[in-house]
């Protein structure tokens, strides 16, 4: 038995390296929501972005990060105002004027710096240099005074690791400003869009894309992209709206993370809803 | 410890702090070049096939819990990639696959194959062309490694001449 062992491993020794190691790849990928992966996850790249980080600023001689971080803020406290009220003004015209609504949201905005990016055609992931720390959780919108750049995945105590909205995995609720029409954004590998538009919505080519209160990731609206083109499915009931992000993520360096999350109570209570016998 | 098995995880680290930090100045349309796979490659050509396919699960693996990417994607494309290069090591092939530009045809097909599994674990879309996407997603990226890995060719011998 031992030397029939001894045979195969001598013939076959490569091959058995290999389904070893890729069976041990495909219980990982299962693996991924277990907490001590995210544990261990964690901790590698809150050590390794540290490192980073100082190795990036070397070679981002462009950024002028002191004298720039204030007017960054400004512009995206701007941003958000000028999103607001242009969600507002829209609101008031529909309703009329009889609608009052109290301008009581303040958007707490925190700066951080990209420290590391990973770069692929579907899984973009950046590096931010910001974490528990300074209180930061996965599911808080990372934006630039352009507007958003992505969602946070995942926390070490003083780096964040964020999903891109050029990342696959990152889907969202998004509406058409001028007529408050929702679809799910995606990235689709080579461009992001707004799948499955009924025909009958009315899309124009230029249309402002904010993200959607209805989202239950981002519930206030960000500006997301303008539409670039209207692609018909093969169906011929569908479209397909191409979008093009206001921030590009290859050339974005400084940004800010919205200390705001979906609400979880609301969630619970639409989640209970749905699943109620 | 013998060297050769200690230093992949030497190289490892400036190859992820290049990739991470430096590789993002020069992508094109979110191409980029994968230095981690010429690394592998490398190895994989110089050790032996059971060396590049160890060498690539464990930079897959490290690189998946830096970059915060799906932890297995990168292993087992990595792991297989490895194993494809290790195809063109031996004594005799040695000299032949790791000096001259035939190099970078080892390194294209591995860079194919790492990006085709790659690909597969995050883009299955049904709605998606698949000879588009394999194009986009694997060759593209596979071709722009593979001109990136003629600096590990011509390095030495530009140091050679000089």
């Amino acid at each position: 038995m031992f030397k029939l062992l001894s045979n195969v491993w001598n013939q076959f020794k490569e091959y058995v390296v290999l389904v070893i190691l890729v069976i041990l790849s495909l219980s990982l990928l299962t693996q991924n929501n277990n907490p001590q992966v995210q544990k261990v996850r964690a901790v590698a790249f809150g050590s390794f972005a540290t490192i980073t980080s100082v190795f990036y600023d070397l070679f981002n001689i462009t950024q002028l990060k002191n004298e720039n971080s204030a007017l960054r803020q400004v512009n995206a406290e701007l941003m958000m105002q000028l999103s607001m009220l242009r969600e507002q003004g829209i609101l008031n015209r529909e309703l009329k004027g009889m609608l009052e609504l109290k301008d009581t949201i303040s958007f707490p905005l925190i700066p951080a710096t990209i420290v590391s990016k990973s770069l692929s055609i579907t899984q973009n992931t950046v590096t931010i240099n910001k974490g528990i720390r300074e209180g930061i959780k996965p599911g808080m919108p990372v934006l630039s005074y352009r507007g958003l750049v992505g969602i946070i995945q995942s926390c070490s105590e003083n780096f964040s690791i964020a999903r891109t909205i050029k990342n696959v995995d990152l889907k969202l609720t998004v509406k058409n400003e001028k007529n408050r029409l929702n679809g799910i954004m995606k990235w689709d590998g080579e461009k992001l869009v707004i799948v499955d538009v009924p025909r009958t919505f009315d899309f124009d080519l230029g249309d402002r894309i904010i993200t959607s209160e209805i989202s239950s990731i981002i519930p206030v609206p960000i500006p997301v992209g303008i539409v670039s083109n209207i692609e018909e499915e093969k169906t011929g009931i569908l479209n397909l709206i191409h979008i093009k992000p206001f921030e590009e993520v290859l050339s974005v360096e400084n940004v800010f993370i919205l200390m705001m999350l979906g609400n979880v109570e609301k969630n619970n209570l639409e989640l209970n809803f749905y699943n109620r016998k | 410890m013998k060297l050769k098995y200690v230093l992949p995880l030497f190289v490892f680290i400036p190859v992820v702090l290049i990739q991470l930090t430096v590789i993002p100045f020069v992508a094109i349309q979110e191409v980029v070049p994968n230095l981690i796979l010429i690394a592998v490659v490398y190895f994989s050509i110089s050790n032996g096939q059971i060396f590049g396919t160890i060498t690539g699960a464990s930079y897959g693996l490290l690189f998946d819990l830096i970059s915060g990417n799906l932890v297995g994607s990168h292993m087992l494309s990595k792991t297989v990639a490895g194993f494809v290069a290790g195809y063109f090591s031996g004594e005799t092939r040695r000299e032949k696959y790791l000096y001259t530009y035939s190099f970078t045809l080892v390194v294209l097909l591995s860079a194919l194959a790492d990006a085709m599994i790659f690909s597969f674990f995050s883009v299955i879309d049904f709605n998606t062309n698949f000879l588009m996407a394999l194009f986009n997603h694997a060759l593209l990226p596979s071709i722009y490694t593979s001109i990136v890995s003629i600096l590990v060719v011509v390095i030495p011998y530009k140091r050679a001449f000089d």
